[in-house]
């Protein structure tokens, strides 16, 4: 089978299964309006590049007057009278869709790691993880935060339930282990109310606790938190 | 035979364009739809995420907290902690959960807190918390945020003990007072080890220093609920201890909006319309 409007078609399957399949195998996915608008701009172009030459313009919009117009027998013909019907169905789903009030809070995209101010980069922790600081770090630790971050360092603390978000799970790859001593220094140090205004301050409950504790105790409880959880800190090596 | 072989090239050519153009239009238009979709809740949260305030048939029950009225819509369930956030601190507190159910009727508002608590005593208490105005403001009493410029909170405070609410403000640790104009009403009934507290308010209040509240527009609010029992002649939770959780959406439900089926159908007619108008065209032979 060939002809400008298969061709055009087979273009387009292409592109959607590379965007929407592909992309993502080797990085993000992308937002579906975004793959929507890539795909407008392929057809555009197609039907540029089709319809360009003498001759072009029948050879591509032929077949679909044809279709569309019904001069045509076979499946084709009941596939017309579908597509007659969907078009407005769909239209009115739209519509419908777009403007239907929704139920649910609007959906809130807290950064959960945004970037620390500047004098809270690259600090290095002025104690060695030796296994006195790693014992005093974890009496800190369960002190003061083992009631929200949990006695197994899961997040899983009596005090967690009320909090939204929930205390950090520090087990979970995806928190300390991404994190260098220096971000959770400045995270420990002032709080979620320190939090810049994409990480949503006013919602969470990490306590201040540059009130309460010296810089020596929370350097020891960085110490305390990284063993007892298991993991290591993201040194500059890495981020080179 | 060559006919035959005709007539299966025209079928084919037909049946592909038609298999094209189909892909063409509902490929795109899908693709559009999902764009709307929703993302599923978070694995692990709590049942409910936000409170909803119903618009109510009758008279909204301000000073029943065991109306039939509140069987009539849907509940919210929270869960709390002890408040381990600032000073002073609490390890446990008596009451873990909290139903919530609202109504209003366009004029008043009420919102009934539902809760365990074994023992009825003069200083059991609960609170609801929002922002006023635009502003965010933190959870906790609206403390100091470093990079935000923060709001206020109004905090409606209701006490077995006086049987009434209080109208509050705060912005930042240790600032909470009453407000010199008093807007808000509780009542509150014990039964059976569980309290059921009624705080209402007109949804307006001509006060700037309250929560103002706008049908249709989300915002927040959050909880607060001291078990007043004594223990060796003290009182076990007052003041910053608490059972609390932090902000959960809230909005006060709009009037049904129908005029979007009339949108509805109005599309509907002109995607019609184009179809005709266009099937005709090619038809007569003329050329788009
Ligand atoms: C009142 C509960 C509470 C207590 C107590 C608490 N935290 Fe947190 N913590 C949270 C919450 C909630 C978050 C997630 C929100 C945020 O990032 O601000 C968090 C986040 C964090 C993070 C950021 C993790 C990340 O991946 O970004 C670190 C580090 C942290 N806490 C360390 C501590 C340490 C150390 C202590 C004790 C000194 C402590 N927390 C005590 C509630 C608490």
């Amino acid at each position: 089978m060939k002809g400008p409007l298969f061709s055009t078609a087979i273009l387009l399957v292409g592109v959607y299964v590379f965007l929407a399949f592909l992309l993502p195998l080797v990085t993000a996915p992308l937002p579906a309006s975004l793959i929507y608008l890539y795909l407008a701009i392929t057809l555009s172009g197609a039907m540029i590049y089709q319809t360009m030459s003498a001759g072009g313009l029948e050879a591509f919009m032929g077949p679909i007057y044809r279709f569309l117009s019904g001069e045509i027998d076979g499946p084709a013909k009941s596939a017309r009278l579908l597509l007659l019907i969907v078009f407005p169905l769909l239209v009115g789903w739209q519509t419908y869709t777009k403007l239907a009030p929704s139920d649910l809070p609007p959906a809130e995209n807290r950064t959960i790691h945004p970037a620390p101010p500047g004098e809270f980069v690259g600090l290095a922790n002025p104690y060695p993880a030796n296994e006195q600081n790693i014992q005093e770090g974890k009496g800190i630790y369960a002190a003061n935060c083992s009631p929200c971050h949990g006695p197994n360092f899961d997040g899983k603390g009596t005090a967690a339930p009320g909090f939204n978000p929930p205390p950090a799970n520090f087990a979970d790859p995806g928190t300390i282990a991404q994190l260098q001593e220096s971000y959770l220094f400045w995270r420990i140090k002032k709080g979620g109310v320190g939090l810049p205004i994409e990480g949503m301050p006013w919602k969470s409950a990490m306590p201040r606790w540059e009130h309460e504790l010296t810089d020596e105790k929370i350097w020891k409880v960085i110490i305390g938190e990284y063993d007892g959880a298991g993991q290591s800190p993201r040194t500059w090596e890495e981020e080179e | 035979m060559v006919d035959r072989y005709e007539n299966m090239k025209h079928w084919l050519t037909s049946f592909r364009t038609g298999l094209c153009l189909t892909l063409m239009c509902v490929l795109p238009v899908s693709l559009a739809g999902s764009v709307y979709a929703s993302d599923p809740p978070p694995e692990g949260a709590p049942a409910s995420v936000s409170v909803r305030v119903y618009l109510s048939e009758g008279a909204v029950p301000i000073d029943d907290p065991q109306s039939s009225a509140w069987d009539s819509v849907a509940e919210s369930e929270f869960n709390l902690s002890p408040q381990v956030h600032w000073p002073d601190r609490l390890q446990e507190a008596t009451v873990k959960k909290v139903k919530v159910r609202g109504l209003h009727d366009g004029q008043n508002i009420a919102i009934r807190v539902e809760y365990q608590d074994p023992t009825q005593d003069d200083a059991d208490a609960a609170a609801l918390e929002f922002m006023v105005g635009d502003q965010k403001a933190h959870f906790a009493h609206g403390q100091e945020m470093l990079l935000v410029e923060g709001g206020p909170v109004n905090i409606w405070y209701w006490k077995n003990e006086t049987g009434t609410a209080t109208d509050m403000s705060a912005k930042g640790f240790k600032t909470i007072k009453p407000q010199a104009q008093q807007d808000v009403s509780a009542k509150g009934v014990w039964e059976n080890g569980t309290w059921k507290v009624v705080f209402s308010r007109p949804l307006e209040t001509g006060d700037e220093q309250d929560i103002q509240i706008n049908p249709g527009i989300w915002t927040s609010v959050a909880f607060a609920f001291w078990d007043g029992k004594l223990v060796d002649g003290s009182v076990k939770e007052k003041g910053s201890q608490k059972a609390v959780s932090s902000w959960w959406s809230f909005r006060a439900e709009p009037e049904p909006d129908n005029s979007i089926f009339g949108y509805v159908v109005l599309g509907l007619l002109i995607a019609a319309a184009f179809e005709f108008f266009l099937v005709r065209k090619l038809r007569k032979g003329q050329a788009v």
